[in-house]
This record gives structure tokens, C-alpha cells and sequence, in this order.
């Protein structure tokens, strides 16, 4: 009891997650996460450039918006001549000074009010920045698109615009090349992986973690670049300006870096947890929702709906939940920033205050000066949240990368290439178990060749379908060697093994395309005329033919308009048309009639010639047809021989096995 | 359904591309759908509200006054008003001279202050426990200074003013941050997070129960999609669709009389300045909204082709289609970020001429006002709370104080414009997200549903009828079964058989004809109540991401540890359960891989026993059994089901031939119906012709 109540809550904490469990992520291993992302940015280096040498504008407000600023309050409002007190025009301001001397407050207004003019068309200035975003709904699911097309550029204007597009493009491009890259591996993951791989976590990865990278990206190159760039500039000035006059100020700001980055460091771990937490939940929440809508036909039949209903409500609302503990756990961090800052503003304003009012400076310097603080200190708290900023995408890019790394068939796999196939399989004491360590077969002495069809029978649960899964190497054996024409399957280029079996599955997958695109999924160079034999041949011509439009005919969701046995059928004719040298058909009669069978059964008779065909069955017509019957009981081959010589054993399990058959 | 397919928007040209037409009335009319989810948090809703409110006129009105004094009277020098004063605890030296003979309003604020001499800041440095270190300075500053210029603060003045200032701020921007930067949005999150739930929890809701006709017609990511990016933007449209421009209008006006008080005139300029941005607006507003749809539909086209993806990712693997899949999730990925980068550009494009317009408005307001200055011009209502803020002429703390009031009001115009931008992409959102919800479940609950019959003693589809949209199934089925026969149903594939049997569960009603129990419709009756009395086995043996036992249990959450395991023994299930590493707590993968079809098919089987009701369906439920399993599945079944109406579909004749009676399905009509023996002894008839098929194998040995 105690041990079930364990489970549970065990269960709980890891939001189903069969795999990826273990989600803690230490300093270090973010490092590398952001290591990987940075190289990610060498797919994607004109772009970047661009966006570099582009985000530059942003140097214009920033240098002159504060100058021009004291110019108004000083020259203009208070109607003061230049050079009155000893702060300097910083260099660059010389040409703007010379242009501006010896004219009256309202001259030197009008060409202020000309001067951005010109600018806020150029770029913007003084009217913010471009983004994009669409609303989001508080979830990963909103916020992952506007992670890859929200973009910013700190520019508005023409300027802006041509920045922005810039922008997204870069962004999208990332996400792009990485999520294609996972799906790929995800398509990859070695069949007994994919077992305990959910759908929906699946989907939540490629779609709603994998944004987040581009945003990695950003964190760790253009936004500390322009930060560190422009807190440089600003202390320069401040030292060449007011350096004299209120040194304190320079070291104020010198300080104010170090110290936010002290302040945040310490709970980055905090934050990462929560973020963790909060997609995990998410995509557990995205699960029971693939799993309740996916099985609709169960779920309604079984009267599960309430079931269903309140286990996706109960997981939705946990994963708010967790959203909302984000939210808060960075919110916090915000307010200790927020004070950190304030204190040191209020420490700038009596400095700054003292000296105006002892008329060493004038009005127009406080807003100089103030908007240089306000620049450092908003570079002070994205420098010291840089780490913590990071953590909220590196545990979404983690999930990520958990998957590409996971090993996946083809690095299972070798490198040689198998020619077409001329003699057959063979195993040698083939032993399999499951990674929960559940031995599914074990002793296994086999050899199939071309020219044969065979028979794999047995018990339910005695291993059929795990050994089949050995020949085109979808589980690999745990001990022992499957070899086909002598070449260890280990060694062998997973296409060029693949590309020559032919598998029909006990599940009929047949995907929401057309008849006709389902069967080249499985041979995408099969003509029209060897479509339609094999679709005669699995007996589908019948019911294709009835369809308004026949081979073209679109297939419902799962392929739920035909009937299970005509998918079947279906699915069937797609193993049919591979033309492939070792065919593979499990329990493909079970849901035929009798007279479909016996059709198809002459059909794979036919088909023997120069191919093996391996049939697991239970049906007494299919199997007594085959050359060879293979029986298997408890994960180990028990008899092989053909239906009459086996017969003719009195104390053999076939025997008793087709007599129980028979009653 | 009704939408066109997602590959229509790819496939045809864009005229092909139904153009979302969302008239000012649609769009209250969505906002109105949103009601429901909305009401429970209703007293929330209006805090927040409220909250928001208070919020801007106490910000706008603490902004002034504490602009005036830090420049005015920090910065520049000037005495600070009698209101001032009192606030933060100054005497008489600070305050104008032209007050101190004072008008009748100062004379009442002075007598104020002299029962309260330390006035609202002594009040809170006592609070906190400091002591005002600055007295004594104070008052020799006052008798040195005394002659100087009487409209000016001496320094030291200057300083205490500022220092006090700050202690006051301080303390204000510390209960407001809190209150502000902390509870209202943890608390405004909390709100919407619930409203969000209520609309999930009722899409899935919908979808769970809408007929399996709509299922089997629309794309599973779809209805994922509809219900994660959709009804997520519903807290969008509450928070900064409806709440969001409300607070910014709000701000806008407020902005607007804050510069009347200034000038009108210029107010005026900043209203007519709207007219061009409106125009913009709507000349936009339609490809912004035709993008939007693109957009997400090829979001949505993106997720169910990744669904389908991983779905079948077997097939996939074995047929080595994975480049292929890639090629085509490459394809449908680009596609998406084009539209989206579409989207965009409208919004950002408008976003920018906007602020162009409202930009040289703003400039050109600048620089009148700074002539204003210039000239020392009155403003226009700044003598009547002179005694609060010396605002009577143009100076600079009043041009700081008007210009970034003309500087927000700028900012508001763009906001809005962007929350108009983006709601004409919430909306199509919503339209999508409605659609779902809007959908009548085909199978439906009567509006008076009757008893469900107590006893079951017989049930028969009388001339049923049933076709999917392009395809005729049933035509006229009659069929009648009682209390403890079994009924084997027969016929080839894709005859109707589990069609025919997923009426008696309502998965589909018959489009003519009826199906009853006792004599009761089942039209009539509740669906829970007709769920609640059928168990079935299903041909897809659909197992669920839990444990052993909670898979047989699931849907009938009473049932013991013992009834589980006394069903799994019933459908011979027992055994092998137990030799699984943790017995029944087994967790179970969502593909149920490490089971083989036949254990499948046999927890199925436990799981419809397990629910013991007098109805029980088996469909195809041994097809993946060995022979030896099968009979004592059947045998235990036929033992436990004495009572019960028990339906099964086989192909096995070992399996029919001991069914009390056999309808045999052809063209959707049963054709003969009877036992074993009556029906093989009809010469040409379609049971024996099946029979002999079956055994053609055995002839030939």
C-alpha cells in the first residue's frame, strides 16, 4: 500500500514523463546548453551580421538624445548661453554646438524640432522600437510563436522596419533549422524508446520548446553586446564630462554592474526549477489532451468522457499553476532589482541636486545625467539577470536538445551497405529483453530464406511479433547476432536493410492523404499499374472502387472513415507495393473474411518467388499453407516444420495447439 | 465539415481563400461568448478593474506634483505652494510670499497646518520611528536667508526640500511597487489563468463529446491546436483586448485634460491628429486580418501533420518514409514562418506609419510649447490650484509636465493601434476557437430524457438506416436480441458490423429507423445512462499512458482491486499481468508496446468485464487470440454474461458456431439469421458459402 502511494506521488512529480525524467540542470550543464545554442549561429552568420551592423542605430539616441535634452532645458528653456558652466560637450557634440551658437532660444528650437523630425521618419527616434507580437495567452504555445516571429529592433522608422524584417527572418531561420532537426532525430529514436515516448510531449518539444533557442541566441550575443557597448560609451562620457565635477558618480556607475549580477546569481537555480516544472506540466497537459481526442472511440464508447474531461482540467489547471510560480519567482527578482536601482538613483539625485543647486551644474545636466544613469542601470539589470534570463529558455532548450542527443537508430546503426538480398536471415542464439527487463525472447536459433513462406506461430504473448521486429532491425537483439546473407545486422546501413523489408503492422496507420499517397509513402517510384495490382492483390479494389474518387479518395483522421478491416487491407496493399525481398505481414488476416484470406493467402504464395515472406498467424487456413511453421511458446522456438509432419507428432504443442483450434 | 480543409488555403489561389468577414457586430458578439467563462470571475474582473482605474489618476496626479517640485523648486529654485508645504511638513518660509497674506482657500489650508504643524511627512517619519534630523538647520537657513530674493528657496532650502521629497516618494513607490509590481499581477494572472481553464476545460469538453461522424472528418492537431494557441488567446482578448484599450483610452483622456488645463488648444491639435491615424487603421484592418487567417491556419495545418507524424511513426520508420516525413515537415514549417513573417510585416508596417504621423504631431507641439516658455505665456487653468502646483505660467517644470503629457498620449495612440492590430488576430483566433464550442454535438441528450428500462430483456434495430457522408453503410436493418444469447454478427469486411453495434451506444444514430431497448428509443434516454449500461470491447484495443490497473478500471473508478483482477481473470488476463515487473501497477506506455496484440486485446476485454453491465459488446475482441486462449475467454464469458445481452463480431467459426444466434451482414441489411445448424443447412446460402471458405485451406490437405 505504502509502496503504491510512492508511485503515485513519484508519478506526479515527473508529469508522466517516461524518459526525460530527470530534469534538475546545474550551472554548468546550462553552460554548455548555451554553448551549443552560440554554435547554432553559425548556420546563420549573414543574417546575423546584418542584424549586428544594423542594430548599430541604436547608438544615435543613445549618444545625442541626452545632449540635445540639456541643450533644450539650458539654452532653450532657461534661455542660457553656451559654455556658461565647466561640464563639457562631449566631441561628437561639437558640430551640433557650432551649428546651434550665437542663435535665440526659438532658432535653436527650430532646428531641434527639424533635426528629429528627419530622425523619427530615419529611425524612429523618439517613438520606441518595432515588434510584432501577437497576443499571447499567458502558455508556451502563444508565446512560442512570438518567440520565433515577434523579433525587435530598438528603431522605428524606415530604418526599423528593415531591421525588423531582418529580425524575424534571423529568428525563424534558427527555430527552423533546429526544430526540423529534432523532428528528425525524434523520428530516428529507436523503436522501444518511442514506446515510452508520449505523442503530445513529442509535439510540445517541436513546437514550443524548440523557440526558444533563437532566443538563447539573442541572450548571449547581440543583447549583452549592445548592453556592454553602449554602458561602455555612457561611462566614458560621464568620466570625460562630469568626471571633474562629481567624481562619485563614475564609481557609482562602475559598481552598479557587479553588484545587480551579485544579487541575481544566487537564484538562477530557483528560477531554472520553476521553468522546468512549468513545461513539463504543460506538456502533460497537451498529452491528456492528444491522448483523450486521439481515442475518442474508446473514450465515448467506454464512457470515459467525465474521466477524461476532469483529468485534462486537473492537469491543465496544474500547469497554470506552475506558470503562475514562474511568473512570481521572476517577478521577485524584478523588485530586488528594482531596489538595488532605486537606491543608487536616489544617491545620483542628492549628488546631482547638491551641485545645481551650488551652481557648479544646470538644470539641463540632471536630465543628462540622469538618462546616462537610467541607460546603466537598465544594462546593470540585463547584465545580471543574463544568467537568470537564460535559464528560463535553457530549460525549454534542454528538453530540446535531450532528444537530439538521445542515441537514435541510425547511430545505433552501421555503415555497410547490404546488397539486395540473395540467400536469407539467420539467427544465432538471439536473446531479447525489454529495457524494464521483461525477457521477450531468448534462445533463438532460426534460418529463413528466400523462396520461403513462413509461418510464425504461437500462444499470444509468445514473442511473434518481437521477433519479427528483429529482421528489419526496429529492436536489436540483446545477445546473440541476426545476420541476413552473413552480414551482421549491427553492422548495416539502416536504409539499405530497411529499403529491402516490407512491414505490415497488427496496427493499420494509414495517414489523412489520399489511398494513393499512403501507398507511396511506402514506395514513392510504384507506378499506377502497381498500385492498383497491389490494392487487387490485398482485395481493396472492392470498396476503392465504391469511393467518389477512387485511389484519390482522402482518408479521414487515422483512417477512421474505412472500416478496421479495410484499413487493414490497405495497409496490407502498402506492404504489397514495396516490392520488397523480405515481406513481413503480422497477423494480416485476422480481421479479413474468409474469403479475402484465402485471396490473399494465393497472393503471398505467388509472391514467394524470389522473396521471403514471413506471416504470423493464427488462423488454421492461413498457417497450413506455408512452407514452414515456426512455433513459438514462451519467447523460444518450440517446433518448426510443416503442418503435416508436425501433425503427425501426437505429442507435439502444434498439434495441441490446432486441435484446441478445431473444437 | 462546414471549414474548408487546410490544404485548401495551399491548393487554391488566395481568391479561394474565404475571407473572414468580422463586422463590429461579430465581434461583440464573440466577446459575448466569452461571457460564460468570464462570470465566475466576474468580482475578480471588476477589482481589477477598479484597481487599474485608481491607479492612473493617482499616478498622473503624484507625477505633477512631484515634477513641479523637483524641477521648479529643486532644480530652479522657486518656493513651493501651500499644499506643498503641508505635505511634506515646511513652514511658512518655504510657501510664495503672495500666499502668505493668503486667499480664503490658503487661509483654511494654513489653519490646517497650525493644528497640524508637522503635516503628512512628520506623520510618516513618526511612523517609521526617524526623527527630523533637519529642524534646527531649518530655521537658521530661514532667518540668513530671510532678505534674499523673496521668490527664490535659498540652498539649503533647496535641500531639505529635495530630501523630503525623496523620504516621501520613497515610501509611496515602495507601497505602490509592492502593491503594483507584485500582487496585481500575480493576482490579474490568477484570474485569467482560471477564465482560461474554464474555456479549455470546456472545449474539451465539446470535443469529447461531439459524434465520432465529426471525429472521423476533422484532424485530431486541429482540435489541439483550437483548443492550446486558441483558447489562450482568450485571456489576450480579456486582459489586453478589452481591458488593455479600455485603460489606454482611459489614459488618453485623462492626458487629454491634463494639457486642456494647459491649453485646449493644444489638446485640440492632438485629437484632430487621430483622424489621419484612423484612416490609416482601417485601410489596414483587412489585410491584417486576411494574414492572420493564413497564419494560423497554417499553424494549425503544421501541428496536425506533426500529430499524424508521430502517430504513425512506425510505418514511417519500416518504409524508411522518414526523409519524406521530414521533407514534408520541412515544407509545412516554412510555410507557416512565411505566413507568419506575412503577419508581421502589415503589423509593423503600420505600427511605423502611425507613429510617423503622431510623431510630427508631437514635435510640432514641442516646439510651440517651448515658445510658450519662451514668451512666459499663461497657461490656461494653472492659477486656479496654484496652491498646489506652480503651474501659472509657462515654465519648465510646466513644459516637462505638458510635453510628457503629449509624449503619452502619442504612446497611448500607438498602443492602441497595435492592440487594434493584433485584436484583428485574436478574433480570427476566436472565430476558430468558437467554432468548436458552437458545433452541436450530433448525438445529443433529449430535453426529456425517459427512465432507463430496469431490466433488460430485449433489444432490436428496427429498419435502420445509416450512411457517412459519401457512403452508404446500413439500409434497413432488422434485428432483434434477447437476455442471455449471444449474438455472433458476420459478414465481410466493411459489411457495417461495428457500425451496426456502435448504435447501441449512440456513437451514431441511424439517419431512418430506431434503435431500442425494452421499447424505448434510444433517442429518448440519456446517453450517460445508455453508456453507463453497455460495456464493449473494442477491435482497436486503445490502451491509455497509466498503470495496469487503472486501465481496466478506467471508467469505472468504484471498482475494487478485486473486481479488476477478477475480470482480468475472466478474460484470461490474470497471468500474465502478474508476470509483468510490477504485476498491475505496471505503467503502460501510450502504444502499449511492451504488450503483445493479444494481451491488448484481452485487458480490453477485462476492462469491458470489469464494468459489468447488462449489455456487453465484443468487436473482433479474440481476433489476436490463439485458439486455446480464445475458448476460455469465451467459456469464462458465456459463464459470467448468464444474464446479460453479449454481441460479438468474429470472423473465427469455432467462435460462431456457438453463438445462440448468427445475423449475417450484407449489404447493409442482414440477410439470414439464425444457429449454426439451421443456417448450414441452407444450399446456396450466404452463411454456408462463408463457412466453406473458410474451410477451403482444410479441403485442400
Amino acid at each position: 500500500m505504502t509502496d503504491m502511494s510512492l508511485d503515485t506521488v513519484d508519478r506526479q512529480v515527473r508529469f508522466d514523463d517516461r524518459i526525460d525524467i530527470d530534469t534538475e540542470i546545474t550551472n554548468r550543464e546550462s553552460l554548455v546548453i548555451v554553448g551549443r545554442s552560440f554554435k547554432l549561429l553559425s548556420q546563420v552568420k549573414k543574417l546575423f551580421a546584418a542584424k549586428i551592423v544594423l542594430g548599430l542605430n541604436v547608438m544615435v539616441p543613445v549618444l545625442i538624445v541626452p545632449w540635445l535634452g540639456k541643450i533644450l532645458v539650458d539654452n532653450v528653456l532657461l534661455q542660457k548661453p553656451f559654455g556658461e558652466t565647466d561640464i563639457p560637450y562631449p566631441p561628437f557634440m561639437d558640430p551640433v554646438i557650432t551649428w546651434l551658437t550665437g542663435l535665440d532660444p526659438l532658432e535653436i528650437m527650430l532646428r531641434l524640432t527639424l533635426f528629429y523630425v528627419a530622425m523619427l521618419v530615419l529611425i524612429g527616434m523618439r517613438v520606441g522600437g518595432t515588434y510584432a507580437g501577437t497576443f499571447e495567452g499567458g502558455d508556451a504555445a502563444s508565446e512560442a510563436e512570438n518567440q520565433i516571429s515577434g523579433a525587435y529592433s530598438e528603431a522605428s522608422g524606415l530604418f526599423g522596419l528593415v531591421e525588423f524584417w531582418v529580425n524575424v527572418r534571423l529568428t525563424q531561420r534558427i527555430a527552423n533549422r533546429l526544430r526540423t532537426r529534432l523532428f528528425e532525430r525524434m523520428s530516428q529514436l529507436p523503436m522501444t524508446t518511442l514506446d515510452d515516448q508520449r505523442i503530445g510531449d513529442s509535439i510540445y518539444r517541436v513546437l514550443y520548446d524548440a523557440p526558444s533557442v533563437p532566443d538563447v541566441c539573442y541572450q548571449i550575443t547581440i543583447r549583452p553586446f549592445y548592453t556592454l557597448l553602449v554602458s561602455l560609451i555612457n561611462m566614458y562620457l560621464i568620466k570625460y564630462t562630469y568626471g571633474a565635477v562629481i567624481p562619485e558618480v563614475v564609481w557609482v556607475a562602475w559598481v552598479m554592474l557587479p553588484l545587480a549580477f551579485l544579487f541575481v546569481f544566487p537564484v538562477s537555480g530557483l528560477l531554472r526549477r520553476v521553468n522546468q516544472t512549468k513545461r513539463a506540466a504543460g506538456s502533460a497537459t497537451t498529452n491528456s489532451m492528444e491522448e483523450a481526442v486521439n481515442n475518442i472511440d474508446a473514450v465515448q464508447s467506454l464512457g470515459g468522457m467525465e474521466h477524461e474531461v476532469n483529468r485534462f482540467a486537473e492537469r491543465s489547471s496544474e500547469s497554470f499553476r506552475r506558470e503562475r510560480f514562474a511568473m512570481l519567482a521572476w517577478m521577485l527578482i524584478l523588485v530586488v532589482g528594482f531596489v538595488v536601482i532605486a537606491i543608487g538613483a536616489l544617491y545620483i539625485t542628492i549628488l546631482i541636486t547638491n551641485k545645481i543647486i551650488e551652481g557648479q551644474m544646470t538644470p539641463g545636466d540632471f536630465w543628462v545625467l540622469f538618462g546616462i544613469y537610467y541607460g546603466l542601470s537598465e544594462a546593470a539589470i540585463t547584465l545580471g539577470g543574463f544568467w537568470i534570463n537564460l535559464q528560463r529558455s535553457v530549460a525549454a532548450v534542454r528538453r530540446v536538445f535531450f532528444f537530439i542527443d538521445y542515441a537514435s537508430d541510425e547511430d545505433l546503426a552501421g555503415e555497410q551497405v547490404l546488397e539486395p538480398i540473395r540467400q536469407g536471415v539467420s539467427m544465432d542464439n538471439v536473446e531479447f529483453c525489454y529495457p524494464d527487463g521483461t525477457k521477450a525472447l531468448s534462445d533463438i536459433n532460426l534460418e529463413l530464406s528466400i523462396g520461403e513462406l513462413v509461418a510464425l506461430v504461437g500462444p499470444t504473448g509468445a514473442g511473434k511479433t518481437s521477433l519479427a521486429y528483429l529482421i528489419p532491425a526496429l529492436l536489436k537483439p540483446t545477445s546473440g547476432r541476426v545476420s541476413i546473407d552473413g552480414v551482421d545486422l549491427n553492422e548495416v546501413e539502416l536504409d539499405s536493410l530497411r529499403g529491402q523489408v516490407a512491414y505490415v503492422f497488427q496496427e493499420h496507420l494509414l495517414l489523412s492523404e489520399t489511398i494513393r499517397e499512403n501507398l507511396l509513402l511506402a514506395n514513392p517510384g510504384a507506378s499506377e499499374q502497381d498500385m492498383v495490382s497491389a490494392l487487387e492483390t490485398a482485395g481493396c479494389m472492392g470498396f476503392i472502387d465504391r469511393m467518389p474518387d477512387g485511389i484519390d479518395t482522402v482518408l479521414g483522421r487515422s483512417g477512421n472513415t474505412l472500416s478496421v478491416g479495410q484499413q487493414q487491407r490497405l495497409s496490407i496493399a502498402r506492404g504489397l507495393v514495396r516490392d520488397a525481398r523480405i515481406l513481413i505481414l503480422d497477423e494480416p488476416t485476422a480481421a479479413l473474411d474468409p474469403a479475402t484470406e484465402n485471396a490473399l493467402v494465393d497472393a503471398l504464395r505467388r509472391a514467394t518467388e524470389g522473396r521471403l515472406v514471413v506471416v504470423i498467424a493464427h488462423r488454421l487456413s492461413t498457417i497450413r499453407r506455408a512452407d514452414r511453421i515456426i512455433f513459438l511458446e514462451e519467447g523460444t522456438i518450440r517446433e518448426s516444420g510443416t503442418h503435416e509432419s508436425m501433425m503427425a507428432d501426437e505429442d507435439s504443442h502444434y498439434r495441441r495447439f490446432v486441435e484446441l483450434q478445431n473444437e | 465539415m462546414t471549414e474548408s480543409s487546410p490544404q485548401d488555403i495551399y491548393s487554391g489561389t488566395s481568391q479561394a481563400l474565404e475571407f473572414p468577414k468580422i463586422s463590429f457586430r461579430r465581434m461583440t458578439q464573440l466577446v459575448w461568448k466569452t461571457w460564460p467563462f468570464m462570470r465566475p470571475m466576474l468580482k475578480h474582473i471588476i477589482v481589477l478593474l477598479l484597481v487599474g482605474f485608481l491607479q492612473g489618476i493617482i499616478f498622473a496626479g503624484s507625477l505633477f506634483v512631484a515634477g513641479d517640485i523637483f524641477t521648479n523648486k529643486v532644480l530652479v529654485g522657486e518656493k513651493v505652494q501651500p499644499f506643498q508645504a503641508w505635505a511634506m511638513g515646511l513652514d511658512e518660509s518655504y510657501v510664495k510670499e503672495e500666499f502668505e497674506p493668503g486667499t480664503e482657500e490658503t487661509d483654511d489650508h494654513d489653519d490646517v497646518e497650525s493644528e497640524e504643524p508637522r503635516g503628512l511627512l512628520a506623520t510618516l517619519v513618526g511612523l517609521v520611528g526617524i526623527e527630523p534630523v533637519e529642524e534646527e538647520k531649518e530655521d537658521q537657513a530661514e532667518e540668513t536667508d530671510a532678505d534674499d530674493e523673496a521668490n527664490k528657496l535659498t540652498g539649503e532650502q533647496r535641500k531639505v526640500v529635495r530630501d523630503r521629497m525623496i523620504i516621501l516618494l520613497a515610501f509611496l513607490s515602495l507601497l505602490g511597487g509592492v502593491m503594483y509590481g507584485v500582487v496585481l499581477p500575480y493576482y490579474g494572472r490568477w484570474v485569467w489563468h482560471n477564465v482560461n481553464q474554464n474555456l479549455r476545460v470546456a472545449m474539451i469538453e465539446r470535443a469529447e463529446h461531439l459524434s465520432l461522424r465529426y471525429h472521423s472528418n476533422t484532424r485530431v492537431g486541429d482540435a489541439i491546436f483550437r483548443v492550446y494557441q486558441d483558447s489562450g488567446v482568450i485571456i489576450s482578448l480579456l486582459e489586453e483586448g478589452i481591458i488593455g484599450p479600455v485603460s489606454i483610452i482611459y489614459s488618453l483622456v485623462l492626458g487629454l485634460v491634463f494639457i486642456a488645463f494647459f491649453d485646449p488648444l493644444v489638446a485640440l491639435v492632438c485629437v484632430l491628429v487621430l483622424v489621419p491615424i484612423v484612416l490609416l487603421v482601417y485601410l489596414f484592418t483587412p489585410r491584417i486580418r486576411r494574414r492572420s487567417l493564413v497564419n494560423r491556419r497554417s499553424y494549425s495545418d503544421l501541428t496536425s501533420r506533426l500529430q499524424e507524424s508521430f502517430s504513425a511513426i512506425k510505418v514511417v520508420k519500416v518504409n524508411r518514409a522518414e526523409s519524406r516525413i521530414l521533407d514534408r515537415f520541412n515544407t509545412d514549417s516554412e510555410r507557416a514562418l512565411d505566413a507568419a513573417l506575412a503577419l508581421r510585416l502589415e503589423m509593423v508596417f503600420l505600427g511605423v506609419l502611425v507613429a510617423i504621423v503622431g510623431g510630427v504631431a508631437m514635435l510640432g507641439l514641442e516646439f510651440v510649447m517651448v515658445k510658450w516658455v519662451v514668451e512666459d505665456r499663461e497657461t490656461f487653468l494653472g492659477a486656479m490650484v496654484v496652491a498646489f502646483i506652480g503651474f501659472t505660467v509657462w515654465n519648465l517644470g510646466a513644459f516637462n509636465a505638458a510635453n510628457s503629457r503629449v509624449e503619452d498620449t502619442a504612446e497611448a495612440t500607438r498602443g492602441l493601434t497595435r492592440v487594434w492590430a493584433r485584436l484583428q488576430d485574436l478574433f480570427i483566433a476566436l472565430e476558430r476557437a468558437f467554432f468548436l464550442l458552437d458545433l452541436k454535438p450530433e448525438v445529443d441528450d433529449p430535453e426529456n430524457p425517459r427512465e432507463f428500462p430496469e431490466s433488460i430483456r430485449k433489444i432490436s434495430w428496427r429498419n435502420v438506416h445509416f450512411a457517412y457522408t459519401n457512403q452508404r453503410i446500413l439500409s434497413g436493418v432488422n434485428l432483434t436480441a434477447e437476455a442471455g444469447t449471444v449474438t455472433a454478427i458476420v459478414g465481410q469486411t466493411g459489411a457495417g458490423k461495428s457500425t451496426l453495434l456502435s448504435m447501441l451506444l449512440r456513437l451514431y444514430d441511424p439517419d431512418e429507423g430506431r434503435v431500442l431497448i425494452e421499447e424505448e428509443d434510444l433517442r429518448d434516454l440519456r446517453i450517460d445512462d445508455i453508456r453507463h449500461n453497455t460495456a464493449i470491447a473494442l477491435q482497436r484495443n486503445v490502451l491509455f499512458a497509466a498503470t495496469v490497473e487503472e486501465n481496466i478500471r478506467y471508467s469505472s473508478v468504484d471498482a475494487s482491486r478485486e473486481d479488476v483482477e477478477a475480470a482480468a481473470r475472466v478474460a484470461c488476463a490474470d497471468e500474465f499481468i502478474r508476470s509483468l515487473p510490477n504485476g498491475y501497477d505496471t505503467e503502460l506506455g501510450e502504444r502499449g508496446g511492451k504488450l503483445s496484440t493479444g494481451q491488448r486485446q484481452r485487458l480490453s476485454i477485462a476492462r469491458a468485464v470489469v464494468r459489468d453491465t447488462p449489455i456487453l459488446i465484443l468487436d473482433e475482441p479474440t481476433a489476436s487470440l490463439d485458439a486455446a486462449t480464445e475458448h476460455q475467454v469465451l467459456a469464462n464469458l458465456a459463464q459470467w454474461g448468464r444474464n446479460k445481452v453479449v454481441f460479438i463480431i468474429t470472423h473465427r467459426l469455432s467462435t460462431i458456431r456457438n453463438a445462440d444466434q448468427i445475423a449475417f451482414l450484407e449489404d447493409g441489411r442482414i440477410v439470414e439469421i439464425g444457429t449454426h445448424a439451421k443456417l448450414l443447412d441452407r444450399e446456396d446460402g450466404y452463411y454456408r458459402k462463408f463457412v466453406d471458405a473458410e474451410t477451403v485451406g482444410k479441403v485442400a490437405s
